[in-house]
C-alpha cells in the first residue's frame, strides 16, 4: 500500500485512464493525465534540487488553479520538499493588504523558496522582499533544466504545511506527515468504493490552498487513479452555475462544499443557467468548513430537486486542518439530520434538551473510521452524552503540529487527543456544533484572526485603545454565519465621534480586511468581559451578547448599536 | 464609449448583481463605500466584464481601487 504522496503519483502515472480535467470560464475543458503531471513535476524536482533544496526545505506555491499547481505541488514533494500551497490575490483586492498576509506566511513556513505563475510573480514582489527568502522567487520556466532527480520521502516526514487562517495576526502554519494525510485519505476512499456498475468521480472548484480541495479532492482521486474535475474557485464565485453544469456534464458522483456555496447556488443561478441539467448523478453533496445553515439545506433542496437533485445526497460533514480534513461524516444516502434544542438550556446550563420551538442545529454526524472523539470541561473532564463542551480528537490523521510553534502545539494537544476548541454536544451518538471556544472567525469556509479585525477598529475616533472584540456566530435562519465587532467608546469620545463609531469602524473593518462587520455593537467603557490578568474574553463576550447580558449597564446615555449590513443578509 | 456610459453600465452591474441601489460615483472606494469583500468583488469584476466584454487584467493594470479606476482601465481596454 502507498504510503507517501509520491508513491500515489508514481502508481497513478504508470496508468493512463486518471487525471485532472481542467475547466475554464468558458467552461472549455483541458485534459492533463496523472502521467504528465508526474512527468513534469520530476522535471520540476531535478531543477529544484539543482538550486540547492534540501530535504524539508518548505517551498511556498502561489499559483491559480491550473496544471503548474500540480507540477510545482508533486516536483517540490519529490525533491524531498515540503510544499506550502498560499493564497493566490483576489481579484480588485487590495493589494497591501494581500502583500503583508503573504509576507507572514511565507515567515511563518519559513520558506526557502517561492515557486509562483510567471503573472502573479510579480504582483508577489514586495511579499518576497519582505520575507526574504533565500532562494527567492521563481516561475517554473526559470528553474534550470536538469536531469530528474528525487529525494525519497518517508511516511513520517512532513509532506505539507497548510495554514488554517491566512491572516496577518499570527498565522499558523498546520504541518502534516505524509502518513497522516495517507490515513485521511484512505479514510475518504473507503466511503466511496467503486462497485461493477458505478465508478466515482468527483467535482471541485474549491481552491487548492484549502485542505477540502487539496486533501478532501485532489489526493482521494490520485490515490484511485481517477479523475477529478477541477474549477477555480474565481470561476465559481462569478457562475456558480457552472459548478452544478460541471456535476451534470461529467456525472460526478461527489462534490463538497462550504455552507456559503450551497447559499449562492440558491441566490444566483437563473433557471436558463440550468437547462439540460440533471443532478441525480450527485450522490454525496458534502457541506462543511463552516457553519451550516439549516434554511440553506432546505433551499438548496428546493431550487435543484427540478434538476434532478436528491436532497439525502446533502451530507453535513466537520472537519479540521489541524485532523487534515475530515473528522466526522453524516451516514451517506439519508436526508440530513437537524433536531431543536431548548435555548435556555443550552446557553445556561450547557445541556441540550430537546424542544419543539428549540434552536434548531445540523447534526455533522459520527466519527468516520478511526477517529474518537470526546466532550470535555474547560478543565479536561469527560462531559457526556447531551452535554455542551470542548470537543477533543483523537485519529490517524491528526497534524504533527504547529510549525515554529512549540507552546501552541502544545496547549492544542493532551495526551494524544487534540483540543479542536470547538463546542458541541452529542445527542443519539451523533454531533451537534453550538459554538467555538477558540479565537477564530469562519466566514465563508475561511478562518481568521479576530486580532487582525480588532486592529482595524482600534485606530477609530472614539474607540478605546485594545478594547475591540470581534467575533462571529451562527444566528437563527440566518444563512451563514454573522460578523460581530464590540468596541468600547473612549470617557474622552466626542458626541460627534460617538454617532461616527459604527460606520467608522465598519470601513475601517472592511479597508484592513476585506470583512463586511454585519453588527457594531458600542459599549461603554469596562463594559467587555475580562480574564483576571485583564485579557479580553472573546467567546465570553459573545455568549454575554447573545444571552442579553452585554447591555451598556448604567452609560444609558450610550447608544448601543446594531447596525444591520445592509447588504446580502 | 464615453466614461458616462461606462460608469452608468457599472451602476448597473452593481444594482443587479451586488444589490448596490445608491448612485454610484467616480471617487467611491469598491471595498470601504461599496462594502465588497472578496467574494463580491469577484462578483462584481466578472459582471463587469461579461458586460463590457472585457478581460479586466488587474495584475497588469495596476491596482483598481475605486469606481473611477474601473471606468479608466474599462475605457483603455475599448480602446477609447
Amino acid at each position: 500500500m502507498a504510503e507517501t504522496i509520491p508513491d500515489w503519483l508514481e502508481q497513478a502515472g504508470r496508468r493512463p485512464e486518471g487525471g485532472l480535467r481542467f475547466l475554464d470560464r468558458h467552461e472549455r475543458e483541458r485534459w492533463c493525465g496523472w502521467a504528465e503531471i508526474r512527468e513534469r513535476a520530476l522535471a520540476v524536482a531535478g531543477g529544484l534540487l539543482a538550486i540547492g533544496i534540501e530535504r524539508g526545505d518548505r517551498v511556498a506555491l502561489v499559483f491559480p488553479t491550473g496544471s503548474e499547481f500540480f507540477a510545482a505541488f508533486f516536483g517540490a514533494q519529490l525533491a524531498g520538499a515540503v510544499p506550502v500551497p498560499l493564497y493566490p490575490p483576489v481579484r480588485l483586492g487590495k493589494r497591501g493588504e494581500y502583500v503583508r498576509r503573504t509576507a507572514q506566511m511565507l515567515e511563518r513556513a519559513g520558506a526557502r523558496l517561492v515557486l509562483a505563475d510567471s503573472r502573479l510573480r510579480r504582483f508577489l514582489g514586495e511579499a518576497v522582499t519582505a520575507a526574504q527568502p533565500d532562494l527567492g522567487c521563481r516561475t517554473l520556466a526559470e528553474l534550470p533544466q536538469d536531469a530528474y532527480r528525487t529525494v525519497p520521502a518517508e511516511p513520517a516526514d512532513l509532506a505539507l504545511i497548510q495554514f488554517s487562517s491566512g491572516t496577518t495576526v499570527d498565522p499558523k502554519p498546520v504541518a502534516l506527515s505524509h502518513r497522516a494525510v495517507a490515513a485521511q485519505v484512505e479514510i475518504l476512499n473507503d466511503f466511496w468504493r467503486d462497485t461493477g456498475e458505478l465508478r466515482h468521480s468527483c467535482v471541485s472548484w474549491l481552491p487548492l490552498y484549502h485542505d477540502m480541495g487539496l486533501i478532501g479532492c485532489v489526493f482521494p482521486a490520485l490515490a484511485r487513479d481517477a479523475t477529478l474535475t477541477l474549477i477555480a474557485p474565481e470561476v465559481f464565485v462569478a457562475r456558480p452555475a457552472v459548478w452544478l453544469r460541471a456535476i451534470s456534464r461529467y456525472r460526478g458522483t461527489v462534490s463538497p462544499a462550504p455552507n456559503f456555496a450551497y447559499d449562492l447556488c440558491v441566490n444566483r443561478i437563473a433557471d436558463a443557467e440550468m437547462e439540460g441539467v440533471d443532478l441525480s448523478c450527485w450522490r454525496t453533496a458534502l457541506n462543511g468548513s463552516e457553519s451550516i445553515a439549516p434554511a440553506v439545506l432546505r433551499a438548496f433542496c428546493d431550487r435543484f430537486a427540478r434538476w434532478g437533485f436528491r436532497p439525502e445526497a446533502l451530507t453535513p460533514v466537520y472537519g479540521l486542518s489541524e485532523a487534515a480534513l475530515a473528522v466526522t461524516f453524516s451516514d451517506l444516502d439519508r436526508l440530513f439530520r437537524s433536531r431543536r434544542f431548548d435555548r435556555e438550556a443550552l446557553s445556561r446550563k450547557g445541556a441540550a434538551c430537546e424542544a419543539e420551538e428549540g434552536r434548531e442545529i445540523v447534526s455533522v454526524g459520527r466519527p468516520v473510521p478511526g477517529f474518537r472523539l470526546r466532550i470535555r470541561d474547560e478543565a479536561g473532564r469527560d462531559l457526556g452524552a447531551g452535554r455542551v463542551g470542548r470537543i477533543w480528537i483523537e485519529g490517524p490523521s491528526l497534524m504533527e503540529g504547529y510549525l515554529g510553534h512549540p507552546e501552541a502545539t502544545a496547549r492544542a494537544f493532551r495526551d494524544g487527543w487534540l483540543d479542536t476548541g470547538d463546542l458541541g454536544f452529542v445527542h443519539q451518538g451523533e454531533l451537534y456544533l453550538t459554538g467555538r471556544a477558540k479565537d477564530a472567525i469562519i466566514l465563508r469556509g475561511r478562518n481568521y484572526a479576530p486580532e487582525e479585525i480588532e486592529l482595524a477598529a482600534e485606530g477609530v475616533a472614539g474607540v478605546r485603545g485594545g478594547c475591540v472584540v470581534a467575533a462571529s456566530w451562527l444566528p437563527e435562519d440566518a444563512p451563514g454565519e454573522a460578523l460581530a465587532l464590540f468596541v468600547e467608546a473612549s470617557r474622552e469620545a466626542t458626541a460627534a465621534e460617538l454617532e461616527a463609531l459604527p460606520a467608522a469602524c465598519r470601513e475601517a473593518v472592511l479597508g484592513a480586511t476585506g470583512l463586511v462587520a454585519d453588527q457594531i455593537v458600542v459599549l461603554p467603557s469596562g463594559a467587555l468581559p475580562r480574564t483576571s490578568s485583564g485579557k479580553l474574553r472573546r467567546s465570553e463576550t459573545l455568549r454575554l451578547y447573545l444571552a442579553g447580558e452585554l447591555a451598556p449597564a448604567g452609560e444609558a446615555a450610550l447608544p448601543l448599536t446594531a447596525a444591520l449590513a445592509e447588504d446580502e443578509r | 464609449m464615453t466614461d458616462e456610459a461606462i460608469l452608468a453600465g457599472i451602476q448597473e452591474v452593481a444594482r443587479l448583481h451586488l444589490a448596490w441601489e445608491g448612485a454610484l460615483t467616480p471617487d467611491m472606494r469598491l471595498v470601504e463605500d461599496l462594502h465588497l469583500d472578496s467574494i463580491r468583488l469577484l462578483t462584481l469584476a466578472a459582471e463587469v466584464e461579461n458586460r463590457f466584454r472585457v478581460f479586466l487584467d488587474e495584475l497588469d493594470e495596476g491596482a483598481i481601487a475605486t469606481v473611477g479606476d474601473l471606468v479608466s482601465v474599462i475605457r483603455r481596454k475599448l480602446g477609447g
